[in-house]
């Protein structure tokens, strides 16, 4: 076969931090490659590189089937290569023409004239592209500056299109229009990679499938020859037997209920759509879904650090809608999130354990002073209790390693007494150890009667942990399953969407029996 | 063809900084040198005048440490306010504007406030000063939280509003411009009331300004204000990770605005002892404080003790250069510029190499 793109043994770190280890890649000529994996697999930096914006550390790649070196995106662009990205890259105040204007050069001389519109018209016709040339960026729909976006690449005259996430920010609609504009081009001899977790899409669209895991190469295979099973497989990983313990305590009341809950992402598309659930106490409740499915909003919108659209959420028969991160906290929920980076919201990096410890409750202290006497306590005795690795208590976080780190902020989050405790990705990269202690951690707190929602990434890791997982996709609730009645199958075909249970035999996953809001208050 | 890229260190060890900052000054004063032999001056003696500030064989000695001190004062406090307001991540590079603006208002109090004693004079003109450009402070960062504004843009351009209406207030001879001479007819600043003064301590000879005191206090209660304070952590928790600021229930727009008012008045407090000081107001009134500020805040990784130390140590090296330069026909004091350009120059290049170190790129073993 002959290849547009070859990648072999592509290895890129930031740091400490591996984003792709070894990896192998081709591109035919004419063909749809799709490019899945979880949010954090390393796509986004693989394609990355491809387009100039980063240099692998080691590895080489071919075009053509000759070896180059992509210094910048300038570089990239004159192999042929054009990528779409998922932040797009216009200028707001400039028109359609103006923005495809900018980037075209002619041996390195600005074009403009007459000639410049008939083509980008002629490029648009060929393709089928439904655009208005005059039309500011600022006054754009998503789809339309996608649109101008992909038109952009082709009248540079790429032959490899690389599209990031292409349908994130697209209704059913545009998706099929998208689709249908991509078939054409690949008609046309394009070649293209397109970046997405949806099985769905994968399917529909793709020729074959490479499929990257935690930032390693797992396979590629003929879409025609898979199916989404086998797929969620490859992206999750396969089952193995795990020994995690998961005491079975007497259940209370609901702590927390979630009602008709919407929420929209930083983009402002909805991230929760319309979803109910509730924890009771000493009930460890797992939320599953492929990442960036709206875990994250949902967090920071129980933690009070994001508006929610519509809904309710009701701690202990009180609203916390609308309240302050504080009052909520003061409320006995404690909430803590370990995003990608690992740092970025609960700890500050460059200050001590000590001063970490502090974060919620430095204020009430008295005086102006901070007391980092009792801190310092504090945090000898989470370093004590959890076993964080750590030369001292005045050790930066940002020096210890992810699982000291992650002992770090659920210690504090623990210490404070909770009632419910919402924590994401707590295990995230660490080794089966420090992942143990935090299963520990996390039982030790339902045995005392605490209510905690657990968003996890791995299926085999929650249905050995959480007694109950809610299921959710595109921020939609696939239903609520009972982890000793359920398989990691049926959790894969809800995450991916295939699957909807919420309404089986006529009861309503996520609004408990004894709930303490009554159906009027619940439709209000 | 790349094949080499630039990794950051693990850990940056003192010693090695330490070592390459050698490394760096000593590099830069060969380059100095041997401008200076070609000018046909003796760089060891043009050197040694400068370390000592001119004091070796000098009889009146004692005038020149005054005068070192009077310089060391506002770059002092106000590289102590740009760590303050740096260790938040606010990047105020409004120090001269900030400077001036607060020059201004102690002048004003200082021309028109008279018949009150030499202490409280001095006093109004520090409020004054420390009112006026902490409201600029302010107004910066109200539009940074409400807007969202680029304070690094915002201050930026009150360095030059203030730079011309202090010129506009030099150069024009008005029945209303109090600040000018009314004997000369061509329009120079006048020199404050004797009760606009600052005071100072005599010992022996030297006499101590009063001024010094201020500024070492001020650096110990910043110091302690950073360090064990609630507002002080809260300013290296928003610095660190505002996010996590959010996350803890603090209100960061509320710190950003209180800091940024503590951080400019305090560099208006400066502007209102250098003016008391020199008794009278000018467009180069500043020195340069905020700007040098900025690069003392950096070098001294935004530790308040480590300011207090290369705050004096590039005061030496400003000054010294100025005497030294002073004595010689053929270098006059844009040499002492030009000097210290590339002292820091190379002293930051050391800072980079210390911290980042250069690595070879391996190729793929193709299969």
């Amino acid at each position: 076969m002959e290849y547009a793109i070859e990648l072999k043994g592509i290895t890129k770190s930031f740091g400490p931090v591996a984003a792709n280890k070894n990896i192998n890649l081709a591109l035919a000529k004419g063909e749809i490659l799709a490019l899945l994996g979880e949010n954090g697999s390393g796509k986004t930096t693989l394609m990355n590189m491809l387009s100039g914006i980063y240099m692998p550390d080691s590895g080489s790649i071919f075009i053509d089937g000759k070896k180059v070196e992509i210094n910048s995106p300038e570089d990239s662009g004159k192999l042929g290569i054009g990528m779409v990205h998922q932040h797009f890259k216009l200028v707001e105040r400039f028109t359609a023409l103006e923005n495809i204007q900018i980037g075209m050069r002619d041996d390195g001389r600005f074009v403009h004239g007459k000639d410049v519109r008939k083509k980008i018209e002629d490029t648009a016709a060929k393709f089928g592209f439904d655009i208005d040339l005059d039309k500011v960026v600022a006054n754009m729909a998503v789809s339309e500056k996608q649109t101008l976006e992909i038109l952009k690449v082709l009248c540079y005259g790429a032959k490899i299109i690389i599209l990031d996430e292409p349908t994130a920010v697209l209704t059913v609609q545009e998706i099929d229009k998208l689709f249908a504009v991509l078939r054409k081009m690949r008609d046309e001899g394009h070649s293209i990679i397109i970046i997405t977790h949806k099985l769905n899409e994968v399917m529909a669209i793709s020729d074959r499938v490479t499929i990257l895991r935690h930032g390693e190469y797992i396979d590629t295979v003929v879409t025609k020859e898979t199916n989404e099973k086998t797929l969620t497989e490859l992206m999750v990983g396969r089952k193995i037997t795990l020994n995690i313990d998961r005491p079975l305590i007497e259940k209370t009341h609901p702590l927390l209920e979630i009602r008709d809950l919407t929420i929209k992402n930083d983009e402002g598309a909805v991230a929760i759509d319309h979803i109910n659930f509730y924890i009771r106490g000493g009930e460890l409740l797992g939320v599953a879904g492929i990442a960036g499915s709206g875990q994250k909003e949902l967090c920071e919108a129980i933690a009070g650090l994001r508006k929610i659209e519509s809904g309710q959420m009701i701690h202990e028969g009180e609203s916390i809608v609308g309240m302050s991160p504080k009052k909520i906290l003061e409320h006995g929920i404690s909430m803590s999130f370990i995003p990608e980076d690992r740092l970025g919201m609960g700890l500050a990096p460059s200050l001590s354990i000590t001063d970490n410890m502090i974060l919620k409750n430095y204020n009430e202290a008295t005086g102006p002073f901070v007391d980092r006497k009792s801190a310092r306590e504090e945090a000898q005795k989470v370093i004590d209790k959890l076993e964080v690795v750590t030369p001292s208590t005045e050790t930066p976080v940002r020096r210890l390693s992810g699982g000291n780190v992650q002992k770090v902020l659920l210690g504090r989050e623990i210490k404070s007494g909770p009632n419910v405790l919402i924590t994401a990705y707590p295990v995230r990269g660490l080794d089966i150890n420090s992942s143990y202690t935090i299963y520990n951690i996390l039982n030790e707190e339902k045995k005392k009667g605490t209510g905690i929602l657990f968003v996890g990434e791995d299926l085999d890791v929650m249905l050995a942990l959480c007694d109950k997982i809610m299921v959710i996709c595109h921020g939609r609730l696939q239903g609520v399953v009972n982890s000793d009645h359920t398989t990691k199958e049926e959790i894969g075909l809800m995450m991916t969407g295939t699957l909807n249970i919420v309404n089986k035999e006529g009861k309503t996953d996520g609004i408990a029996k004894d709930s303490a809001i009554t159906d009027e208050e619940g439709k209000a | 063809m790349r094949k080499y890229h630039l990794v950051r260190r693990a850990d940056a060890k003192l010693k090695r900084t330490l070592l390459y900052y050698a490394i760096g000054i000593l590099a830069s004063l060969l380059i100095g040198a041997v401008i200076l032999a070609v000018l046909g001056v003796n760089p060891l003696e043009y050197f040694g005048k400068m370390f000592t500030i001119g004091l070796v064989g000098n009889k009146y000695g004692y005038r020149q440490i005054e005068g070192l001190l009077k310089n060391f004062v506002p770059l002092l406090i106000t590289s102590v306010a740009l760590s303050l307001s740096f260790k938040m991540r606010f990047w105020n590079i409004g120090g001269e504007g900030e400077f001036l603006a607060g020059a201004i208002a102690a002048s004003i109090v200082a021309f028109q406030v008279t018949g009150l004693p030499n202490f409280v004079t001095v006093l109004l003109m520090c409020l004054a000063a420390m009112i006026s450009s902490g409201l600029i402070g302010v107004a910066v960062a109200a539009l940074k939280v409400k807007f969202n504004t680029n304070e690094t843009l915002m201050t930026l351009m009150i360095n030059y509003i203030m730079l011309y209406v202090i010129k506009y207030i030099g150069e024009t001879k008005a029945d209303w411009n109090f600040f000018l001479q009314e004997e000369s007819d061509r329009p120079i600043f006048g020199t404050f009331p004797q009760s606009a003064f600052m005071g100072s301590i005599p010992i022996g000879k030297f006499s101590l300004l009063w001024s010094v005191i201020i500024a070492v206090a001020l650096t110990v209660i910043i110091y302690v204000y950073l360090k064990y304070t609630k507002h002080g952590y809260e300013i290296s928790v928003v610095g660190d990770s505002s996010a996590t600021a959010k996350y803890a229930g603090m209100s960061v727009g509320k710190i950003v605005l209180r800091t940024m008012f503590i951080s400019s008045a305090l560099i208006g407090l400066a502007a209102a002892l250098a003016v008391s000081s020199a008794g009278t107001i000018s467009d180069s009134i500043t020195n340069d404080v905020g700007w040098t500020g900025i690069i003392v805040a950096w070098l001294s990784k935004l530790n308040i003790p480590a300011v207090f130390v290369t705050s004096f140590l590039i005061e030496v090296l400003q000054y010294g250069c100025q005497i030294a330069a002073s004595q010689y026909p053929a270098i006059d004091s844009n040499y002492a510029n030009l000097l210290q350009g590339i002292i820091l120059f190379s002293v930051l290049v050391a800072d980079f190499v210390a911290n980042f170190r250069v690595v070879r790129k391996e190729d793929a073993k193709n299969a």
